[in-house]
């Protein structure tokens, strides 16, 4: 299993050389070599905006905070309206309008309340981590069996004791599906995030920058880039996923 | 019954969809020459000229000079070489423009934010190479730029570009015709519904300009008195745009210790180690009176926007996108010049034009064998979008938007 | 959602002698469907609990007798009637009584140690004291070498072991147990029978069991509540004091009494 997901990477870098040396028109396609150059340099100071590697620290601590608020306010709110039908009924209508909306065209409206500066990126990125952690959360919290409820309650449980060794614990699987889930999202939303005026840092901004200079090379090793540290993220979710929550799968 | 319901709906749409791809491929039989206009930033351009997606740009430096230098394209005219001659030479292009509620709050503030911009145009004119070297620093970082497989140093493109634009503060009166006359094309264009879709020249003038903090600051730096204003409590902002046009403040910042020493007025950045550094302290008499955020926008559409909003209260951008926002009700004014001319004209490597006329032939011919020449421009009314569109139409040339 | 209230009534006063009296005084369910009929559970039904017993609550399916546990439990209310432990009403749960369920009680992010903890964890116990009292209680059952393992490791019979170790960790007065081998396939349904009589015998707990397997009521119970079909009321209430334990399931009066049980059910049933 390992090798196949190995496999198909490498199968498309060869397929990039190729094309490349093919069409031999780098506007087109870069060569691989081009943009493996920027890649493998990633301490060298780009376009005056800094390096890859202080871009995308600062991508991934922007991401990290959005993220956790995110989850700081849908986790405490998914378990109340899982909890609350009437709050449940209140806000679900709104809340399956909002969804759909992509976190990018909150932009001008982010702008407008936040102004430039941390905040107005720290929303989009919010927007982005928010649905998912919400939605698995009423679920995970409805999906937690009325026997453990009910067994709890004859042990002598009190409902806050409920909450957190049975509700919590059992609904853990689902919620942290929503997180891995929601952080995705959250990663996706940085480069639209870092489009904001007055942003001047992150991996985001690094790939508008090259863009409105038309350097593609920049542009592609950015997007790389992306892509494996959302990969080594998602990886890490799911790493902790199988060592934690293994019972979810096992349960008969 | 359901499925022909169906397949009639499904025959029904495709006719539909058909007829109207037929549509869109056979345009209307023209009789004289189309160009098309395609709005885009640049950074897709040198793609989009490398993949014969369209056949010529036109921006501003130093986006016009690499591509020579890049070997993608070739300069076909700067702008203030584009007929009519009279109209273009030294055209106005960026402006100083500010808040007027900042203005009646706090002049001697604007004024000195004046004089620290003339006094670094002034340098600019006396220093161009050092100075196509301080952009090369904001924009690039002094890096490379690499396009194709062809690596450009950007301080080489910056120092060639930089004498191609002229840097004058002057709001002469030929200076503000000049604006009234890209006025004038965009009302032509249809830009301005506002005030100023009609106004007299007099009441034009009189809602976009307001020279004072110019003279003002000239008076100060000839009598070499400069007035420290009232410390600012609010954080402010400048806006500013990523083009060479704006070199007067890249060099403000980077030069801030020269101008400290030698005028007592500054710019001074608060991490100097910043290539485009984003926050700087404006220093009068050795006394720091304000905090400014420095903001960089693609275009000037969304730099007025921020001015609008009272985010940014300061903006070097192109007259046109001023005029149009002023006209949308924008409290703002626009002090003096930046820059005048600083545009170019690029055109394929291979393109059968090196000059205006050649280059009209040449669309007359690709227009008559109904595959009209693309031309890209950064901005919807931007000074770029103004004086080609203008300058084409002025050519006889029909003007159309190029539909992506 | 219920909590319990650890403090209050249910204090422990007469099962400090270690006597407990449990009382079911004309019990009352009725449930308003969603068409908006009034269906009724239960009706009526009175029974007296001794200390120590075995009673065996069986009937057809629908004769309410999971609804009658749970209201014992504390879990549901009574449209009308009460039940009483020790003298005092069971409104909620209650620390004197414990159920076991059917299935899926386990808590399968809890090791076999930690789900029998659970109810002294709830009860704030210090860690040493709760994991004495499980080991004791997993030893009771057979399943000491298990207690770092996790439910989902153990097979039906093992699960239902634990369930019952998590309730005795709470050392209840009484046992309620729905259905506890219902899931269970037939060989380690007789194997966990005779389990929980030997569990009985050594902690002589009361013990309120619901099945619907005549057999298993027989070969169990001191005393067989038979119930009629919906709404639940007491058909007849068969001693079964005569076999005495372990009980042979060929012996003439087993055989008896199983007939005669069978025939009350299917008499009900046919009506």
């Amino acid at each position: 299993m390992r090798r196949l997901s190995l496999a198909f990477p490498l199968l498309i870098l060869l397929a990039w050389a190729a094309g490349a040396y093919l069409i031999n028109n780098e506007f087109i396609l870069p060569r691989l070599e081009s943009v493996a150059g920027v890649l493998l340099d990633p301490l060298a100071d780009r376009l005056g905006t800094g390096s890859l590697v202080e871009n995308a620290l600062r991508s991934i601590e922007r991401v990290g905070m959005g993220f956790l608020l995110a989850a700081a306010v849908a986790i405490p709110l998914g378990i109340a309206m899982a909890r609350f039908r009437r709050l449940n009924d209140l806000l679900d209508s709104t809340i399956q309008i909002l969804r759909p909306i992509p976190p990018l065209a909150w932009l001008p409206l982010s702008l407008a309340w936040f102004k430039i500066g941390l905040t107005s990126i720290l929303f989009i990125i919010f927007l982005g981590a928010f649905f998912p952690i919400l939605l698995n959360t009423i679920d995970g919290v409805r999906g937690v069996k009325r026997t453990w409820i009910e067994v709890a309650s004859t042990l002598g449980a009190r409902e806050r004791q409920i909450l957190f060794r049975v509700i919590l614990p059992g609904a853990a699987p689902t919620i942290w599906t929503g997180l891995r889930v929601g952080f995705g999202i959250a990663w996706m939303c940085v480069v639209a995030a870092e489009m904001l005026p007055g942003t001047t840092s992150g991996l985001g901004y690094l790939i508008m920058y090259a863009f409105n200079f038309g350097q593609i090379q920049l542009i592609i090793a950015g997007m790389i880039l992306i892509g494996l540290i959302g990969l080594m993220i998602d990886t890490l979710f799911r790493k902790i996923e199988a060592k934690r929550f293994a019972w979810r799968e096992l349960e008969r | 019954m359901k499925i022909v319901k169906i397949l009639a709906a499904v025959t029904c749409c495709v006719v539909l969809l058909a007829l109207a791809g037929c549509v869109a491929s056979t345009p209307p039989v023209q009789s004289g020459t189309t160009v098309g206009i395609l709005y885009t930033g640049f950074g897709t351009m040198p793609t989009l000229m490398a993949t014969k997606q369209i056949d010529g740009y036109i921006a501003w430096q130093p986006f016009v000079e690499v591509a020579p230098m890049a070997g993608f394209g070739k300069v076909l005219s700067y702008t203030g070489d584009l007929p009519p001659d009279a109209v273009w030479k030294n055209h106005p292009c960026c402006v100083l423009a500010a808040r007027e509620d900042l203005m009646a709050r706090s002049p001697d503030l604007v004024n000195a934010v004046t004089a620290a911009t003339i006094l670094s145009t002034r340098y600019v004119n006396e220093h161009q190479e050092e100075s196509g070297a301080i952009v090369a620093d904001w924009l690039a970082g002094k890096g490379n730029f690499t396009y194709g497989n062809i690596s450009v140093s950007s301080v080489d493109a910056m120092t060639r570009a930089i004498y191609t634009v002229k840097f004058t503060n002057e709001p002469t009166d030929a200076w503000e015709n000049g604006i009234l006359k890209f006025m004038a094309a965009q009302r032509d264009l249809g830009v301005l519904k506002g005030p100023l879709s009609n106004s007299t020249d007099d009441a034009s003038k009189a809602l976009i300009f307001d020279t004072g903090p110019y003279r003002a600051a000239i008076q100060m730096l000839e009598g070499k008195r400069l007035v420290t204003p009232a410390p600012e409590t609010r954080q402010l902002g400048i806006g500013y745009l990523m083009s060479d046009h704006d070199t007067a403040l890249f060099v403000a910042v980077k030069k801030w210790q020269y101008f400290n020493d030698t005028y007592g007025i500054a710019l001074k950045p608060r991490d100097p180690t910043q290539s485009k550094p984003d926050l700087v302290d404006l220093l009068v008499n050795g006394q720091k009176v304000a905090e400014i955020k420095l903001v960089p926008g693609e275009f000037g559409g969304p730099l007025m926007q921020l001015a609008s909003t009272d985010t940014i209260q300061f903006v070097l951008v192109g007259n046109p996108p001023a005029m149009a926002s002023i006209d949308k009700g924008n409290p703002v004014k626009i002090l003096m010049a930046l820059n005048t001319e600083g545009s170019g004209v690029v055109v394929s490597s291979d393109a059968p034009a090196s000059d205006w006329p050649s280059f009209l032939q040449w669309a007359k011919e690709r227009s008559d064998a109904g595959k009209p020449l693309r031309i890209a421009s950064p901005g919807k009314g931007s000074i770029q979008d103004i004086l080609l569109s203008y300058t084409l139409k002025s050519s006889g040339v029909t003007v159309k938007e190029v539909q992506v | 959602m219920h909590g319990g209230s650890w403090n209050g009534e249910h204090g422990r006063q007469v099962g400090d002698q270690g006597m407990t009296s449990l009382r079911i005084d004309r019990l009352t369910k009725e449930f308003v469907t969603e068409q908006g009929e009034i269906v009724s559970a239960l009706s009526d039904l009175s029974l007296e609990v001794g200390d120590s017993e075995f009673v065996c609550i069986l009937g057809p399916s629908g004769c309410g007798k999971t609804t009658l546990l749970r209201i014992v439990a504390g879990l549901d209310q009574p449209t009308s009637g009460a039940v009483l432990i020790d003298g005092h009403p069971i409104d909620r749960p209650c620390p004197k009584l414990a159920m076991i369920f059917q299935e899926y009680s386990l808590y399968p992010w809890r090791s076999v140690l930690a789900n029998v903890t659970f109810g002294l964890e709830m009860q704030g116990a210090a860690v040493a004291r709760r994991q004495e009292v499980a080991r004791k209680y997993l030893a009771l059952v057979g399943l000491s070498d298990f207690a770092s393992h996790y439910p989902y490791e153990l097979s039906g019979g093992m699960r239902q072991r634990v369930a019952v170790a998590r309730a005795l960790a709470i050392e209840p007065a009484v046992l309620l147990m729905d259905e506890p081998f219902g899931a269970l396939d037939a060989q380690t349904r007789n194997v966990m029978q005779m389990e929980l009589l030997g569990i009985w015998e050594k902690t002589r707990k009361t013990i309120l069991f619901v099945t619907h397997s005549v057999d298993e009521a027989v070969f169990l119970a001191d005393r067989i509540v038979v119930l009629t079909k919906r709404p639940g009321k007491i058909r007849e209430i068969v001693p079964v004091k005569k076999c005495p334990h372990p009980r042979d399931r060929t012996c003439r009066d087993f055989v008896e009494i199983r007939r005669h049980v069978l025939d009350l059910i299917s008499e009900g049933s046919a009506d």
